[in-house]
């Protein structure tokens, strides 16, 4: 069992981008989805500005009381000053619990707007998009990449702000105090910023590995899982618990790189604020001697400095987060950005009083330039016929009832409805009076009922129960351990094959719909289910214009029109009858599936 | 195999994740069992993690004196340092001298913290992630390879993920975020109050006094925020959840023009997660600026009584106020830290129970004590009164009687959920029958061991699992070793080399990789090479063609054909036309065999059989089976 590849990426949405330099314009961006909330902003701001003064005033305020009363021995001014800083640092707390508050709440309100608008544009994204674009990249996009921008907003502008300014007044008093004693403190500044950058450039890379490594061990166990039957049939148990052990001791090892890289460098930088303060005592010791500097400037820097170095590092961070939160938001532009599924003309009119007539003249279709999928279908559909389309996978049956619901637009020819070109009538009325029963006959989460009612916004109970019972399946599904109230978990697990399409059945019958479009499962039922779904399926196909990708004879048989679909043309048409008289390729895969069944 | 067999008994209790409530005592004293393994290891990390506190008030003490040097060298009046320990550094040395020495010796400890911290990080990873993690994962994995069936059946995998990968780590947490961090956190509280004791005791109780103030605040948070945290993450993993079933079933979504509706759910998903932040905001936000206000007066009584004691003299500046209010600071940091340790202990009590459930979990199956070996079987099969259920009470299969002699081709055709598949599976033991017995060449399977008797056996499935590996390692599963003639004449006896030759990589092609997306058909026949390849005298065909169109079942019949050859063979199918060509059939119904013969025979009789062949002979004009036209 070798480990899977991890170099699977969507085609549809990009990659990473998280080496790049910041990209000003996607941050521009990202903040003016701060405008809905500037208040709440513009506070923020002028909360980060008090922030920056008040540390630097707290460590000052706290040297000038030992300094000026303590050491003079001022009892009545030491306890006055020591009632001063008590209101600063209630003052300071109350900022921070305010500013901490703001930059999480206008950071979430953002994000929930970006989602927001993703729903809202992947709801309205053509088909193409989702056959195209794997879940996990949607769950990515929805959950670590929005998560990503989030924690940009709340933890790296503001924060780096407060920080950047809380090193300036530091570094002010500082200078202003003694500006000698301050160019030791500069000096170490640049070696502190050094080893920042050199580890961190390495922990990133190590922190990957790490990930890359561990999708491994997910990926093996998950592959263990699914395949546990083809593992014990073949009794590769053994086998398997070694390379798994294997595979996780290599995990650890990557483990032990970062964990070798965080211990050389986070006790670095003690070790270079020990070096500062040992500089500080034996320079400043020195210049005491010779009286430049006074004992108060001496426990002044003492404080002060912690407020210089610590942002160094902090910033460091906040840079990488930074990064993360622009490739992340970068992704989420790109998605917000592509084109929807707009795809009527702007005169385009809502289709009322339809009758389901269907024409197809000269249509061409293909996705890609150079592979023509549908080339010049020509059919006419009247109001109630059943059309079965029939052929080998990939010859473009799915695609033709794709263009008839308007998922994807010919590229050459006209599709009419009712006499009036597709493009003209709003794709939304289209479906509105359309009906779509896939292959996978999927469910949603929920009950039985809310399944059915999908079919038709706003219908009763009693209209679904109706709909069940016009197509004679009532008994199966109140058969059901709750009847219509019985509970459809993740993917329908629980229901058996035949009980799904019959709600998917009795929710297309609800639905009503003038247009029925019908992709029969392929897995097969027991026989006597298999008699109960064909009449179901008779009652549902009957007094509407129905396309029906067919599996099964009975169907073929009913049909009025079937349309033998290969490498994307039309290549036969006629009734059941006619085309077995005809003797061609119908009649060939007829007879050489009867061959292959007698084996 | 069976597609609704669900196990109650063999459910896992604590699937739910968020279930960790109160820390059962039998778990706790497990816990601790399992961390007395690795007591060593604990040792040496608390005694480095001591190391680093003695070295933070070494360099904490230091500055002190350095202060205090200065002070009464520009302050005579003020008392001299105190040196600790009777280190007294020799008379004559000038304040430069002295200063130098405390600077030199800062360095040192710098170094040697360097060191130790360096060594403790090393020494926790190899403690935690090379060991405990590594060795809990492996066993989980091991086990996990060894449970049957009905273990998988009534288990989705991702509660089995979860345990091999995130729940190791909380069980992890135990030792590194309780027992070590506990007794650390622990020790240094009490050093660090012994030494402000020692500084001056009136002071040290006046700072003490909010401490049982801010223990109460961090617990009161801790739990409030758990429940809140918990809350948050359900919600978005609704939203997820959500999200992802629209995408899944977009198709519905748009063919029945439900955007708007939908589009409101997830909105009021996404507001729902808003929602809960914001409570969460709300606390986090008053929490921390609490817990600092709390250690802020503590700061500020320290000026205030302190600031008095070194103006009355009795107190020196640098040793006794500026360490003090370092010793303070860490003091409060550490007190608020406690309360995450109950939030750990919780936590990983929960993941044990997870983790140490399927450590736990039996083994039903497995070889007997004397087993008997078979290197190659005849192939004979008989099924003597077999009874089997998977919840007591519900017959799954009952008295089941037939034999089959070696070669031979049985069908078997039945409703749905009549246990067909059951049947197939009690041959190669992934369930064991209730009562009655499955005999091999005249001998109880149980006996057998069971490497050899699953190696008698070739499997192909509804939808056949295939690795993500190349598609020689795939057909030479069970035999890793194979050599590449062997398996290439696997693949021509399962009419699968010939497709794998137009591969771009052949028959090293990796599975799922750019152009090598495998049909339904495709995939079915590799498993039928995977099957043969160990030249098995048993062959278990269930259904395999139940999931694929009428074009691709003729294409694996084709590789069927060729596989059959000299092995006895089972199929469960529905299609008559094959079960034509079986040498006897059996029809199955509740669990009961309702008619059993030749094909001929049963032709002939009302029943079952005859009714499923007239439904797919319909068409008289035409004796072929339904659907045989008409393909995706």
């Amino acid at each position: 069992m070798k480990p899977f590849n991890p170099s699977l990426k969507s085609p549809a949405l990009g990659g990473s981008a998280d080496s790049k330099p910041l990209n000003y314009g996607i941050f521009r961006r990202v903040f003016a989805y701060t405008r809905p909330y500037r208040a709440k902003r513009n506070v923020l701001f002028v909360l980060v500005f008090l922030r920056t003064l008040q540390t630097t005033a707290v460590a000052w305020a706290m040297s000038a009381i030992i300094n000026g009363p303590i050491a003079a021995g001022d009892v009545h001014a030491a306890l006055w000053a020591v009632a001063a800083l008590l209101l600063l640092m209630i003052f300071t707390e109350a900022t921070v619990h305010f500013r901490q508050r703001l930059a999480w709440e206008l950071g979430e309100a953002v994000v929930h707007d970006l989602r927001g608008a993703m729903f809202q544009k992947m709801l309205a994204m053509p088909l193409a998009f989702f056959t195209q674009t794997r879940l996990g990249r949607f769950i990515s996009l929805f959950s670590s990449d929005a998560e990503a921008v989030r924690s940009g907003i709340q933890n790296v502008v503001f924060a780096a702000l407060a920080q950047i300014g809380s090193m300036l007044t530091a570094a002010a008093v500082m200078l202003y105090a003694d500006w000698q004693m301050f160019l030791v403190v500069l000096a170490i500044g640049p070696v502190v910023w050094l080893i920042n950058r050199y580890f961190r450039v390495k922990l990133i890379n190590a922190y990957r590995a790490i990930q890359e490594s561990f999708s491994r061990v997910t990926t093996t166990v998950a592959e263990s899982i699914k395949g546990i039957k083809i593992i014990q049939s073949y009794s590769r148990q053994e086998l398997n618990a070694e390379l798994f052990r294997e595979l996780v001791y290599d995990h650890s090892t990557y483990n032990v790189v970062v964990a070798r890289l965080e211990a050389s460098f986070m006790p670095l930088l003690e070790v270079n604020s020990q070096f500062f303060l040992s500089a500080l005592l034996l320079f400043g010791g020195a210049r005491l001697l010779h009286h430049d500097m006074s004992l108060e400037s001496f426990i002044l820097f003492f404080f002060l400095s912690g407020h210089f170095f610590s942002p160094i590092t902090g910033l460091a961070g906040q840079y990488q987060q930074a990064l993360a939160a622009i490739a992340g938001a970068e992704r989420l532009f790109q998605f917000l950005d592509r084109s929807p599924d707009s795809q009527d003309a702007p005169q385009a009119v809502a289709w009322a009083g339809p009758t389901g007539q269907v024409e197809f003249r000269k249509v061409s279709f293909s996705y890609k330039p150079d592979r023509p999928v549908l080339e010049d279908i020509t059919f006419a559909a009247t109001p109630g016929q059943t059309i079965a389309l029939v052929g080998p996978t990939g010859g473009g049956k799915t695609t033709l009832t794709n263009l008839i619901a308007k998922f994807y637009l010919p590229n050459a020819g006209e599709i009419l409805i009712d006499g009036r070109n597709i493009l003209e009538i709003k794709q939304q009325s289209l479906r509105r009076h359309l009906g779509v029963v896939g292959q996978s006959n999927f469910l949603f989460t929920g009950t039985v009922m809310s399944n059915i009612l999908v079919g038709k916004p706003g219908a009763t109970e009693e209209e679904a129960r109706e709909a069940t019972s016009k197509i004679n399946c009532l008994d199966l599904i109140e058969a059901l351990p709750d009847g219509f109230q019985t509970a459809v978990t993740e993917n329908g697990v629980g229901l058996s094959l035949g009980q799904r399409q019959i709600i998917c059945l009795s929710r297309a019958m609800l639905a009503d719909p003038k247009i029925l479009i019908l992709d029969e499962a392929t897995s097969s039922v027991d026989a006597v289910t298999e008699e109960r779904l064909q009449q179901a399926l008779a009652q549902l196909l009957s007094h509407r214009t129905s396309f029906v990708i067919a599996h099964r004879l009975s169907t073929v048989r009913k049909a009025d029109l079937v349309l033998v679909i290969e490498k994307g043309r039309i290549i036969e048409r006629g009734n059941h009858r006619q085309l077995l008289r005809l003797g061609g390729v119908y009649a060939r895969l007829y007879k050489e599936f009867k061959a292959a069944g007698e084996i | 195999m069976g597609t609704t067999n669900r196990h109650q008994p063999l459910k896992l209790m604590s699937s739910d994740p968020n279930n960790h409530e109160r820390v059962d005592k039998k778990i706790f004293v497990r816990l601790l069992k399992l961390s007395w393994r690795y007591r060593f290891g604990c040792a040496r990390a608390i005694t480095l993690q001591l190391l680093l506190i003695v070295s933070t008030i070494a360099a904490l003490t230091l500055m002190g004196l350095g202060i205090d040097c200065l002070r009464h060298f520009l302050e005579p009046e003020t008392p001299p340092p105190r040196w600790p320990l009777g280190l007294q550094p020799p008379e004559g040395w000038g304040l430069l001298g002295i200063l130098g020495l405390i600077a030199l010796a800062n360095i040192g400890i710098a170094g040697v913290r360097y060191c130790v911290s360096y060594g403790y990080s090393l020494a926790i990873v190899r403690l935690l992630q090379q060991g405990i993690v590594v060795d809990l994962r492996a066993r989980i994995y091991e086990k996990l390879q060894q449970l049957s069936f009905r273990f998988f059946d009534s288990n989705t995998s991702g509660t089995l993920i979860n345990r091999v990968t995130g729940d190791v780590q909380s069980v992890r947490l135990f030792i590194d975020g309780v027992i070590i961090q506990g007794t650390t956190i622990l020790l240094s509280l009490l050093l660090y109050c012994v030494y402000m004791f020692a500084l001056h005791v009136p002071l040290t109780l006046a700072c003490l006094l909010t401490m049982p103030l801010m223990w109460a605040v961090a617990v009161y948070f801790t739990k409030k925020l758990k429940v809140a945290y918990r809350r948050d993450r359900d919600n978005f993993d609704k939203m997820i959840f959500d999200m992802a079933e629209r995408v899944q079933g977009i198709q519905v979504v748009k063919g029945f023009a439900r955007e708007e509706p939908e589009l409101r759910l997830l909105q009021r998903d996404n507001r729902a997660v808003q929602d809960q932040k914001q409570v969460i905001f709300r606390l986090v936000s008053l929490f921390h600026p609490l817990i600092a206000m709390l250690t802020n007066t503590n700061i500020i009584i320290l000026l205030a009584y302190g600031g008095y004691l070194v103006i009355s003299g009795q107190f020196p500046l640098g040793t006794g106020l500026i360490v003090f209010h370092g010793l303070l600071w860490r003091f409060s940091n550490q007190v608020s830290t406690l309360a995450g340790i109950l939030d750990n202990l919780q936590q990983s009590a929960a993941a044990a129970q997870r983790v140490f459930e399927i450590l736990d979990a039996p083994v039903e199956i497995r070889s007997p004590p004397q087993a008997l070996r078979l290197s190659k079987a005849r192939g004979s099969v008989a099924f003597k009164n077999v009874s089997f259920e998977y919840l007591p009470g519900e017959r799954v299969l009952d008295n089941i009687d037939f034999e089959v002699k070696p070669g031979e081709f049985i069908g078997i055709l039945g409703t749905t959920a009549s246990g067909k598949s059951t049947l197939l599976s009690l041959i190669p033991r992934f369930y064991d029958a209730k009562m009655g017995a499955v005999l091999l060449d005249g001998q109880d399977v149980r006996k057998y061991d069971l490497a050899d008797l699953r190696r008698q056996i070739g499997l192909v499935f509804q939808e056949s699992f295939l690795f993500s590996s190349t598609i020689a390692a795939n057909i030479s599963f069970g035999h890793p070793a194979a050599a590449r003639a062997a398996i290439i004449r696997a693949a021509k006896i399962a009419a699968a080399d010939e497709f794998i030759e137009t591969l771009p990589q052949g028959y090293d092609s990796v599975i799922g990789e750019a152009g090598c997306d495998l049909s339904g058909g495709q995939r079915q026949r590799l498993a039928l090479a995977r099957a043969v390849l160990l030249e098995p005298p048993i062959l278990l065909l269930d259904d395999p063609t139940a999931a694929v169109d009428a074009e691709t079942e003729a294409e694996i019949f084709q590789g069927i054909a060729g596989a059959m050859q000299d092995r006895t063979t089972f199929m469960v199918t529905q299609r008559i036309n094959v079960l034509r060509r079986a040498d006897y059939v059996l029809v199955m119904h509740r669990g009961r065999i309702i008619q059993r013969g030749t094909p001929a025979e049963l032709l002939k009789i009302k029943g079952y059989y005859r009714r499923v062949a007239l439904l797919q002979w319909e068409e008289e004009d035409m004796p072929a089976a339904a659907g045989a036209l008409a393909t995706p």
